[in-house]
């Protein structure tokens, strides 16, 4: 047995990569509630006043402090950079400096261009040349092999977001292996696998899955140059709570210099390091305070990442995420509670640290949770609004219990599984294009097949459904053929070596695909079959507008004659999906998720039948459209969770706004009824819920004045922004969501 | 079939009784309370609902009611429809639903009777501590008010909601006859101050009727936190909050 492994529990963990096993062997769980909790220390203050510093001179500088247009970022491009070498007690930086953006190019030049042009930088001409002449990008490889019909979708906004431009993401490396096992007994199974397992026959697959692991290989070795470079030898396991913080870090940072992901969630550390932290306690080589310290000084560090991003992209995902998604908590198979002392460290770095977007703090929810672990949560998210929470409940029964989320809501078991990542498909467009022939309402482009006009006068439900199935039916094999454009080019020229070193060799894929608007789309099922509506076209033959006359049931308000068609529309797009050949044979899932997409959907998007004009913004995710939930939060939960978790494998995001009065009078109350409601929202088998508690006029004073807020925090989707950070769309399209204030 | 007369209804009910609760607003009261901030439900109004409709609701909700919350059905005047009530809160306790009744305590004895079974708790909203007080604000009377308040006290868990008035029940008067009056209860009742507030004065208007309160102000949260406190250290062994 490895001497760094001295106090641990033995486990099959030791003779094979097993860190769930490891968990179960070793962890503690905490039954009790937050009052062990320390403050900063004078190190973390240090630092994280420099960096408060450093943040508020890059909102100045609009956005963006500084990018290095010379050099290509790799896990070896730069040397060690530090914030505050003096008071650092975890170290290491993207770049060699803080904040410091870097030019990250295999997913493609020209958006990295674009960016740095956006804030006044240009790309070296030699960087530009290789990448022009000699290298060939994911980005233009994909442009190479879409067909006609693929950028036609793409370009009428049908299929938006696609990681076709940028660096896929969702992928979780499972960096607490690095602090486990150390590097060197991760290359040796890296070496074994790729003989054992991919020895013979030499058929195509096999040569891959030897070219990769290669790659993978070359990967771990840089990987332990970049931490040399900082003087630390990870070849070997981390001897204690500092070392396997630093280690895990140091694994998350290669991936976070290599790869401009549109999500880099971190996993499922905090547990796992929990038991570095309590071997330490045990010892007395560490106490409460020290242990705080390693927490927060791991969070700056996350709070730091920087990715060089267009505006464009921006429209995607607003306020600059990086999605650093930690789950916390959760239930093990076992029947114990995955709750930890570090489960409060993490959620505790709220406090020390003040709010903050990033890391993407998501508590795995059940009703089983301790509940002083649930009172704590509870807590800070009314004092933060900065974290989320997903149901363990109907998570672990597909995943396991060692699954992280990626991204906002998507899970995987770690180190286990891989996503190749969808963006969204618009739903509500479709129902435009069944009512309009199959063209494009906004440009008169056909666009999905011909097919007949539904009869004129008042729209007969059972005709526009039929048309419905027909171009969903079609779009679920545009879809899918579009993303095995994408992933295979992704795969060929930006492979995530890295990170895939991180994961077992013989891997389960997911392919993630999503849709956008799904209230409008079945508000506007329910007025056809309701009410009276009737289209407006014009010399096209297009629709310009309904006439709606009467009134009919809205989603959001736990009327099941409105809900069950939203859960009939998951049902049927997955469905559809499933009939179609993967890339890698990838398990299809959904998602009812737009991050902020939302809002660039609704511009691309006609007038609705539900009374909905062109241009504006879509509800986001599942949420019931702004205004129509009139019968409080819990219809709206209730009509959230009529849809189905088994349809939607990749996650069903419902953003929740309450003001504080609305949930009791005082905080112990607040605190209490916020737990019985996610009790009662998990117990309903929902999926995820964001909770903001917050007045809408401090919304409002934040749009006026955002010197004033520097760190409010909201959560918008499945991640959380700095409010300032969003644009003026953006924020007015938050504050016009609906508020809960009954009281 | 049981019906009643109904106001309104909100399924997130976080401040009328413990928990996530469900909270019916009955129709009809006729204690005419010059404050009300709901003289719309003064009346019956036409608007029913049967026992069984609310149930369903309520069940439909239940995940969310069962960990401490309930369901509380307040008014309006509860007791002015004591079969209703006592029918909804019944079905309700055959579901492992915890009941609330939000009242005045302005009714019959025997209507009080009729929903004793079945009622988990009584939020008693008593509009000052001393007759005077209830001859100026209400047309009730205390005396009866308050026997009723002892039969509620004696036999069910109850608090008290004492509303806080500038210049009708903040004064010292009020504030030693409200002590007394706990210390005399049977049962062990606690107090909850909520403070009068001005968001009801639209309605009045909207109903064409005056308004004689129109100078008072509402209390700040500072002597609402005050007016608490100076209950709380005489009656160390309640739970006063507001």
């Amino acid at each position: 047995m490895n001497k760094n492994w001295n106090g641990f529990k033995p486990g099959k963990w030791q003779t094979q990569i097993d860190v769930r096993d490891f968990i179960q062997k070793n962890y503690t769980p905490y039954e009790g509630n937050a009052d062990f909790l320390m403050g900063p220390d004078d190190n973390t203050k240090a630092v994280w006043d420099r960096c408060m510093e450093l943040m508020a001179e890059e909102r100045k500088k609009g956005g963006v402090l500084d990018v290095d247009t010379e050099t290509v970022s790799t896990t070896t491009s730069h040397g060690p950079g530090y914030i505050d070498k003096a008071h650092e007690t975890i170290v290491g930086l993207q770049l060699d400096a803080p904040l410091k953006r870097g030019l990250i190019v295999n997913g493609g030049l020209r958006m990295a261009k674009q960016a740095a042009e956006a804030y006044g930088y240009h790309v070296s001409p030699e960087i530009n040349e290789i990448f022009s002449k000699y290298v060939r990008t994911h980005n233009e490889a994909v442009f190479d092999l879409y067909t006609p019909q693929m950028r036609k979708a793409r370009h009428l906004g049908l299929l938006t977001g696609l990681p076709d431009a940028y660096g896929r993401g969702r992928i979780i490396g499972d960096y607490r292996r690095v602090a486990l096992y150390g590097v060197d007994r991760l290359i040796e199974q890296k070496q074994q696998d790729k003989e054992e397992m991919f020895g013979r026959p030499m058929d195509f697959e096999t040569m891959r899955a030897r070219d990769e692991i290669a790659q993978q290989i070359r990967a771990l070795g840089d990987l332990k140059k970049m931490a040399e470079s900082y003087g630390f030898d990870i070849s070997e396991p981390a001897r204690n709570a500092k070392e396997a913080v630093q280690w895990l870090y140091f694994g998350y940072l290669a991936a976070v210099k290599e790869q401009n992901g549109a999500a880099m969630s971190i996993g499922r550390v905090s547990t796992f390091l929990d038991i570095y932290i309590e071997r330490d306690l045990a010892a007395g080589q560490l106490c409460e305070r020290e242990a705080q310290a390693l927490i927060d000084q791991l969070v700056i560090k996350l709070r730091m990442v920087r990715f060089l991003r267009t505006p464009a992209y921006n429209e995607l995902f607003a306020g600059d995420p990086v999605w650093v998604t930690e789950a916390i908590g959760g239930m093990g198979e076992d029947g114990r509670t995955l709750v930890t002392k570090n489960s409060f460290r993490i959620l505790h770095t709220l406090e020390n640290l003040g709010p903050s977007p990033e890391p993407n703090l998501t508590v795995l929810w059940s009703k089983r949770l301790p509940q002083g672990f649930k009172d704590y949560a509870a807590h800070i998210s009314i004092a933060t609004s900065a974290i989320q929470y997903e149901n363990d409940e109907v998570m672990r029964p597909v995943y396991g219990d060692d699954y992280g989320i990626t991204c906002c809501v998507s899970a995987m078991k770690i180190g286990k599984m891989m996503q190749f990542f969808g963006a969204r498909a618009n739903v509500a467009k479709s129902l435009l294009l069944a009512i309009n022939g199959g063209k494009d309402e906004k440009t008169g482009e056909q666009l999905a097949p011909t097919m007949p006009l539904p009869k004129e006068g008042v729209l007969d439900y059972d005709e526009v459904r039929a048309n419905y199935s027909r171009v969903l039916s079609w779009l679920a094999g545009l879809y899918v053929d579009t993303m095995n454009v994408i992933h295979y080019s992704h795969d060929l020229h930006a492979y995530e070596a890295g990170q895939m070193a991180l994961h077992d060799s013989k891997i389960e894929r997911l392919m993630a695909f999503g849709i956008a608007g799904l209230s409008v789309a079945v508000d506007s099922l329910s007025a056809i079959k309701y009410a009276k509506v009737t289209p407006v076209r014009n010399e096209l033959g297009v629709t310009t507008d309904f006439q709606v006359e009467g009134d009919f049931p809205k989603f959001g308000n736990n009327d099941p004659r409105v809900d069950e068609l939203a859960h009939e529309l998951t049902h049927e797009f997955i469905t559809d999906l499933r009939k179609h050949k993967t890339y890698r044979d990838a398990e299809p899932t959904l998602s009812v998720l737009t991050i902020t997409s939302n809002v660039m959907y609704g511009q691309k998007t006609g007038s609705t039948p539900d009374g909905r004009k062109i241009g504006e913004p879509l509800a986001p995710g599942a949420n019931p459209m702004h205004g129509r939930d009139k019968s409080g939060a819990l219809a709206a939960m209730k009509s959230i969770a009529h849809i189905s978790y088994d349809d939607c494998r990749d996650g069903i995001s419902y953003t929740f706004s309450i003001i504080p009065g609305a949930l009791g009078k005082t905080k112990e109350q607040r605190i209490h009824n916020l737990t019985a409601m996610l009790d009662g929202y998990s117990g309903y088998e929902a999926h995820h819920i964001n909770v903001n508690v917050l007045d809408r006029a401090v919304l409002e004073d934040a749009m006026e004045h955002p010197e004033k807020y520097p760190q409010l925090t909201i959560r918008v989707s499945g991640y959380a922004v700095h409010f300032i950070k969003l644009d003026r769309a953006h924020q007015q399209e938050v504050i016009s969501r609906t508020f809960y204030e009954a009281v | 079939m049981v019906t009643g007369y109904w106001h309104s209804r909100e399924t997130f009910g976080t401040v009328d009784g413990p928990g996530i609760r469900y909270v019916l607003f009955l129709s009809g009261c006729p204690l005419g309370c010059a404050f009300c901030h709901n003289p719309d439900t003064w009346g019956r109004g036409e608007k029913t609902i049967t026992a069984d409709a609310v149930v369903k609701e309520v069940l439909d909700y239940a995940e969310f009611y069962r960990p401490d919350g309930g369901i509380t059905i307040s008014g309006g005047e509860p007791l002015q429809q004591p079969d209703f009530v006592a029918e909804v809160f019944a079905r309700c306790h055959e579901h492992d639903i915890h009941t609330a009744i939000d009242t005045s305590g302005w009714a019959p004895r025997e209507n009080i009777a009729k929903i004793l079974h079945d009622t988990d708790h009584v939020l008693f909203s008593l509009k000052g501590a001393t007759p005077q007080s209830y001859a100026k604000l209400t047309k009730g009377d205390f005396t009866t008010i308050r026997e009723n308040l002892s039969l509620l006290a004696e036999r069910k868990r109850t608090t008290i909601r004492y509303v806080l008035i500038p210049g009708f029940t903040d004064d010292a008067l009020n504030q030693a006859a409200l002590i007394h009056l706990v210390n005399t209860l049977p049962g062990h009742v606690d107090i909850e101050v909520l403070p009068y507030h001005t968001m009801g004065i639209r309605k009045w208007q909207e109903l064409g009727w005056d308004y004689d309160l129109l100078d008072v102000p509402a209390p700040s949260s500072a002597e609402t936190n005050e007016f608490t406190h100076t209950l709380q250290e005489p009656l160390p062994d309640r739970h006063v909050f507001c």
